[in-house]
């Protein structure tokens, strides 16, 4: 019984070794278990033991040479076997040539026998692409049509044919014929799950692009979120104060033109926080494109105050009106929507003390407006009454650090609780 | 009798057909003393003498041109090409006169030539040493040419080959020369040109190939058995063409690939897919698709297993057709 013994996987991940010494030659006969070779692997040095008792017909390798797990090392058989009888076996040389490395096997193939082909009847239906597309365009089905075509094949005019035949029956029925021929896309959709009643809400429109904005963000930038409070007891009273001659001149006077002047002074201090990362870079912005999130029934959009630096708080004031209007009733200008570098939010005019925005990607950073409240405060050791204005900024950790951010918040709060010296900055 | 490789199948054909045969005599580079580069023609200058069995200089146009003369002659020569990247040289008299010479001659004269050479790549040899240069024969008229993928097919081939009236391209896929042994006939048979061989049966796929990727081709089937039914065919011979077998198959199954490692542009894919296009369009359920060496020269070593298709490679393929 002849028998070939391959270098066996000895564990540990060792694919090759060296085959150091053969302790055996062919002709000799071994005992299970006894060493057959010693084979040094990046690991040790070891012995191969023999699998079996046998009689060693052939040594595979020479000692010195590099061997693989699954080599054939060994060529075992019992008294009486050889290996090819040499009378049959047609003598084999290695190639001469230099080119290339042509692998060598005794590996059996099996004989060829005579291919039967099972006979399985032709897919069903021959159609070309095309018309297999008109067919669909038209709901026909196909497998209930006589093909007419030279080749067995349904032609157009068949399906033609079978569209209008169709037509006709559905024109004979109660219910509207459908104008376009076209089937209507039947999509199930359920009303309940497993758990109660549900709706199915189709993500589209504005929804959709926000839905991949916030994505993109979210998916690029590293946020963090810095938050503080601002003593705005002074602009609040300058406000009350000017607003009605505001009013007269048709401006809502609100607190953000403000807010929004004491972010861009600070911005000009940090302008890692007016910018963008453009794969290796950082683009700072030399202007101040301010955006503003507005609400509306279609979801957040966001106009962008261009120049913002060079105009005034009235005219910011009554640009921010003008354009919060246009974008809530959607007859905003593309042109209006794009350019931005900094945006600010302000989620407190609905409630809420502090969030954790989004960043407008690709800006850096995002400022928040808490709801402003009345709080007592000391001033001295005296309780007084303030008003806070609870500030977060949101900015991308790549291109800008905490430190940062805390320094323009403090910037802002310095302009913000005392905006006569804001004025004076202007 | 002991299975055989490729080399042994082929070194038995020229033997029993040169003993019965006076005419056939072996021509090429070291096929004499050194028995041929791969030991092919090894033992054939022992037993049948310097005068059949003739070490040529190393001139392919001059082997290739005083074969055609031989033939003319009446004598039956099989020349040896060392390297299919050394036939370029020979392609002058292979298609300005071998091919045509029944033609020009009004069948007057006929070639009865054979000419051998190692084909394909997936060795890590060098440019002319790894081609593919099937197309240039086939797009020949007057050439046949076949590529066997096991040692049964070598020799009924090759005999095949060597009694055909005319001239045939022997090409012989050097990766398979030793890579396995078969089972093969003591005595002489052949396999008729222009035949191929459905090598394993299904009804969802067809995979066409043949030479060394035929055995690629098994191992994807064999490894995608439980998800698809996969035809192997094993086209064996390029020129004449075996139409009826491939159309049979892909009508059969809708669906098919045509792997080799030739170039892309023009290649036996390229012909295959015209002959689906114009008889089994019908019947097709997927655009067939072709897996293919690049346009480009042969790579290095390194660079071999990115060019040239493999069992990993076709059976990726299978899923992409199937999905369609």
């Amino acid at each position: 019984m002849i028998h070939e013994f391959k270098f066996p996987d000895v564990g540990e991940g060792i694919t090759e070794g060296e085959l150091v010494e053969w302790l055996v030659k062919e002709g000799d006969s071994v005992r299970h278990d006894q060493a057959l070779a010693k084979v040094e692997t990046d690991k040790a040095l070891i012995d191969i033991p023999s699998p079996q008792d046998g009689i060693i017909l052939k040594l595979h390798v020479k000692a010195g040479s590099t061997i693989k797990v699954g080599q054939t090392l060994v060529t075992f058989g019992s008294k009486g076997d050889n290996i090819l009888p040499q009378s049959q076996s047609p003598q084999e040389h290695d190639s001469v040539g230099v080119v290339g490395r042509l692998e060598v096997s005794d590996r059996i193939i099996p004989s060829p026998k005579p291919a039967v082909q099972a006979s399985i009847p032709a897919q069903q239906m021959k159609i070309l692409p095309a018309i297999r597309i008109l067919a669909g365009e038209r709901g026909i089905d196909i497998a209930k049509i006589t093909p007419s075509g030279s080749q067995g094949q349904i032609t157009k005019q068949d399906v033609l044919d079978a569209a209008a035949g169709k037509s006709q029956a559905i024109a004979q029925q109660p219910q509207p014929a459908n104008p376009s021929g076209q089937q209507p896309e039947v999509k199930i959709q359920m009303k309940y799950d497993f758990y109660g009643p549900i709706e199915h809400v189709p993500i589209k429109g504005v929804r959709k692009a926000i839905a991949k904005k916030m994505e993109e963000s979210w998916r690029n930038a590293v946020p963090v979120t810095h938050m503080d409070e601002v003593d705005v007891t002074s602009l609040v009273n300058i406000r009350e104060k000017e607003k009605e001659k505001a009013a007269k001149k048709n401006i809502k006077l609100t607190y953000l033109p403000f807010i929004m002047k004491a972010a861009i002074e600070a911005l000009k201090e940090h302008p890692y926080l007016n910018s963008s990362k453009e794969e290796d870079e950082i683009i700072l912005k030399k202007y101040y494109n301010i955006g503003i999130a507005v609400e509306t029934e279609d979801g957040l959009i966001v106009p962008v105050i261009k120049g913002a630096d060079r105009k005034s708080i009235l005219a910011l004031a009554n640009e921010i009106q003008e354009i919060a209007e246009k974008t809530k009733e959607r007859k905003i200008d593309l042109a209006d929507l794009q350019g931005g570098a900094f945006t600010i939010t302000n989620i407190g005019s609905i409630g809420g003390v502090f969030a954790t925005p989004i960043i407008n990607y690709p800006e850096c950073a995002i400022l928040g407006l808490g709801k402003m409240q009345e709080r007592p405060a000391f001033e001295g050791s005296k309780l007084v009454k303030k008003m806070i204005l609870p500030l977060f900024i949101t900015f991308d950790h790549r291109i800008a650090d905490g430190a940062e951010a805390a320094r323009f918040m403090n910037k802002v709060k310095e302009s913000l609780q005392d905006p006569d010296w804001l004025l004076l900055e202007l | 009798m002991p299975p055989l490789n490729m080399v042994q199948a082929i070194n038995q054909a020229l033997q029993q057909e040169m003993q019965v045969d006076d005419s056939v005599i072996v021509l090429g580079e070291d096929v004499g003393v050194d028995g041929g580069v791969f030991r092919v023609t090894d033992g054939l200058l022992a037993e049948f003498g310097p005068a059949r069995v003739i070490d040529t200089p190393i001139a392919e146009s001059g082997i290739v041109g005083s074969s055609i003369g031989m033939a003319i002659a009446g004598l039956k020569p099989v020349a040896e090409i060392q390297f299919e990247g050394f036939s370029y040289p020979a392609l002058d008299q292979l298609i300005s006169h071998a091919s045509r010479m029944r033609s020009r001659s009004r069948g007057r004269f006929h070639v009865p030539l054979v000419i051998r050479m190692p084909h394909g790549g997936r060795v890590n040899a060098l440019e002319h040493h790894s081609e593919s240069p099937e197309t240039h024969f086939v797009h020949t008229p007057g050439l046949k040419c076949v590529i066997p993928s096991t040692p049964y097919d070598a020799k009924g081939l090759l005999l095949a080959a060597i009694r055909d009236p005319d001239p045939v391209i022997f090409l012989e896929p050097k990766k398979l020369y030793r890579l396995f042994r078969q089972e093969v006939p003591e005595g002489p048979y052949t396999i008729p040109l222009g035949k191929a061989s459905v090598v394993h049966e299904g009804e969802d796929i067809t995979i066409i190939a043949y030479g060394s990727l035929v055995h690629d081709a098994l191992q994807a089937a064999e490894s995608l058995s439980e998800k698809y039914k996969v035809e192997v065919i094993d086209l064996r011979s390029l020129s004449p063409l075996d139409k009826d077998t491939i159309l049979k198959s892909v009508i059969k199954t809708g669906r098919c690939i045509v792997v080799h490692e030739a170039p892309k542009t023009l290649g036996m894919a390229s012909e295959i897919i015209a002959i689906l296009n114009e008889h089994a369009l019908y019947d097709l359920q997927a655009p067939v698709a072709r897996l293919t060496g690049y346009d480009t020269i042969v790579p290095l070593p390194k660079l071999e297993k990115y060019y040239q298709p493999s069992q990993q490679k076709i059976m990726a393929k299978i899923h992409e057709v199937m999905q369609q």
